[in-house]
């Protein structure tokens, strides 16, 4: 392992092989001298060759590397006289690195790469980058055809995220809309209440599954005995229906109150629920369905006639939850992942030809045809929604 | 049917009904420390726009002994999110490359972000020429706060982030590398360690019962450093850098080394390799 050693693209594996398991275990030697710097213990088994990549002082050796799609191991071997990171790049985003290798040293680095065009860096930020052509390979394919648990644990866990954020955001816009009904201030009330709704819609598709609170924010008269005098009659729609058709606060302070403890116990529940990676895209055509039978074809704010805002709250929501998606169902059918993209940006726009200077109009104001137009648009939403899971292995 | 599967899907039925874990597959598990350390990052975020604003405001008013007060304080925020932040290649440069990275050293034009302003404000004494420098370094950091806030984090890059803070430790701030013109490092040193203990903390409920021994010898290690540390407190921050005995330096330096060496099995123990 000799700093001269002359190094080729594709030296013989099974010398090099060795090399890298001697390299992977090596503790360097800092400049410093008392303090070494542990690389990876443990390093992955890797099936195929070691590339060798030389870092000089102006540029790698070689310049352009081509490797099959999976897992590839690197050597790199610092031949410059300062200490060097390399970098494999994908645009701006570091797809993988090895930091801190000193001068004359050799670390390697295991990534498992997609088909596709990256840069290498190579030493000091002026130098030119090397390239890295990743070819598809049989193996990678039939890897992304079917993604493992692994796959959904990023898109899993900002979805937590996102449900953090909205809950955490809803307290704050439903306290906002109690407080203006505790003063009494009914146009305030009314011009906070779609606004107070916004993080709810967002979240819809998940907040379906906690019933019982569900049933406490926002029942519909409609589902109910006694209708608006029935006392099941609580949260959003109770309050809308005593703004926008009583037209007055009234009576609301106390259910306002509760819809505020409603939604903290909300926030604490989303905090707590657990997905398993089959609930975003179900959840997701579930509620497109939904919106496509209730509220795109007959409304569902019938005091406020908010429908259309609260649509496209919704549908924020949904391009959310694909979009988490997206890079694993991109890689596996990705036909499937076009066609999520097309009915989304459809239902977009679809919406928002209805989107006037003043923001969207009363459900009132949209007629027969063209609430059958918008139904339609959520319903092929759904059906794109509902090929998801079988497309990434988890029919 | 659909509905019944979803509404009856506890996590158990999902596990069940998902693709097959196969031994040394990461657990579901995951989900929820690293959707933990998402929020954390993006709170460390927050404070790191907030104090860059204050930083370079000062840089802008020529106000250099604030400046420099605060440039170690700011920088923290930054140091405790490094392996998500340095994700971003040419952010990463723009914000924290140093000297070394450019062929002229502290004279090249191209040399950015916080290390030259470090550069100006100690070495030069002086604010003059980095009004644009400080510009350019805020909008880069909302730049960074804007991007990571609609990334989703890898999970093995989130994991193997408390070794490679601990590397980085080892390799720049234990040698006083970092902040040379400054000698803040310890500052850099506590926001790496922070921020490698917290990724350390968020993943020990998953692996606490199976890992007795090494989750014991971890935090034993992360807590000689702490201790250590906290012996160079001054103020709200740290002593610097030439005050840290020799002795202590080299309990410093095992100690980190150690917790490099243990953390890089962090990944493996949790199916993430």
């Amino acid at each position: 392992m000799s700093a001269s050693e002359k190094s080729t693209h594709k030296a013989p594996s099974s010398a090099l092989m060795r090399l890298a398991a001697a390299g992977a275990g090596v503790l360097m030697i800092a400049a410093a001298g008392a303090f070494y710097h542990a690389s990876r213990m443990t390093q992955p088994q890797t099936v195929g060759e070691v590339y060798r990549v030389e870092v000089g002082a102006r540029a790698c050796e070689p310049n352009a590397i081509t490797v099959a799609a999976g897992r590839n191991t690197f050597e790199i071997h610092n031949a410059s006289d300062r200490p060097v990171e390399w970098e494999i790049l994908s645009g701006v985003m570091v797809v993988a690195e090895r930091e801190n290798i000193a001068p004359g040293f050799r670390q390697t680095l295991t990534a498992n790469l997609a088909p596709g065009s990256y840069e290498i860096t190579c030493g000091l930020l002026s130098n030119p980058r090397g390239t890295l052509t990743v070819t598809p390979s049989e193996a990678y394919a039939a890897a992304a055809a079917r993604p493992t648990l692994k796959a959904f644990i990023g898109p899993l866990s900002e979805y937590k995220v996102y449900l953090a954020m909205q809950g955490s955001a809803l307290v704050s816009s439903v306290t906002a809309l109690a407080e203006a009904i505790e003063a009494g201030d009914l146009e305030q009330a009314r011009s906070l209440y779609q606004a107070a709704r916004t993080p709810y819609n967002r979240i819809e598709a998940v907040t379906d599954r906690i019933s019982d609170l569900k049933n406490a924010i926002d029942p519909v008269a409609d589902y109910l005995e006694k209708r608006e005098e029935d006392p099941a009659f609580t949260g959003f729609h109770r309050i809308e229906y005593g703004l926008f058709s009583a037209g007055s606060t009234d009576g609301l302070a106390p259910v306002a109150e509760k819809l505020v403890a409603d939604v903290t116990a909300l926030k604490q529940r989303l905090r707590e629920m657990k997905l398993g990676p089959e609930d975003l895209a179900n959840s997701a055509a579930n509620l497109a369905t939904r919106l496509a039978e209730g509220p795109a074809s007959h409304g569902a704010s019938r005091y406020a006639g908010t429908d259309l805002a609260e649509l496209s709250d919704n549908l924020d929501g949904l391009a959310k939850m694909a979009g988490l998606l997206k890079p694993v169902l991109s890689e596996a059918a990705p036909d499937v992942a076009r066609d999520v993209d097309e009915k989304l940006s459809a239902t977009r726009t679809a919406l928002d030809t209805f989107k006037g200077a003043n923001g969207f109009p009363t459900f009132d104001k949209v007629d027969e045809a063209a609430r059958k137009a918008l139904a339609k648009s959520f319903e092929d939403l759904a059906a794109a929604l509902s090929r998801i899971n079988q497309a990434v292995g988890l029919g | 049917m659909h509905m019944r599967h979803l509404f009856a899907a506890g996590a158990l039925a999902v596990l069940l009904a998902g693709p097959a874990q196969a031994a040394g597959e990461p657990s579901l598990d995951l989900v929820e420390p690293i959707a933990d350390y998402k929020i954390y990052v993006s709170e460390k975020l927050q404070k790191l726009v907030a104090d860059t604003t204050a930083f370079t405001d000062a840089v802008k008013a020529g106000d250099i002994d604030k400046a420099k007060a605060l440039f170690a304080p700011t920088r923290m925020s930054y140091e405790a999110i490094e392996p998500i932040a340095e994700l971003f290649s040419d952010l990463d440069a723009s914000i924290d490359s140093r000297a070394d990275d450019y062929e002229q050293g502290e004279k090249d034009p191209a040399f950015p972000g916080f290390h030259r302003i470090e550069y100006g404000l100690w070495e030069q004494n002086s604010t003059e020429g980095l009004a644009p420098i400080a510009d350019k370094l805020l909008a880069d950091v909302k730049d960074l706060d804007k991007r990571i806030a609609d990334l989703t984090l890898p999970p093995e890059t989130v994991v193997g982030g408390a070794a490679v803070l601990m590397e980085e430790v080892a390799a720049t701030k234990i040698s006083g590398e970092e902040d040379r013109y400054s000698h803040t490092d310890l500052w850099d040193f506590k926001g790496n360690f922070d921020g490698s203990r917290k990724i350390f903390d968020l993943m020990r409920p998953l692996i606490e019962e199976k890992e007795g021994e090494f989750v014991t010898k971890v935090s034993g290690n992360f807590d000689t450093v702490e201790t250590t540390l906290a012996k160079y407190k001054a103020g709200d921050g740290y002593e610097t850098y030439d005050k840290l005995s020799e002795d202590d330096r080299k309990v410093l330096a095992a100690a980190v080394n150690t917790l490099a060496e243990d953390l890089s099995t962090l990944r493996g123990k949790l199916g993430l390799d």
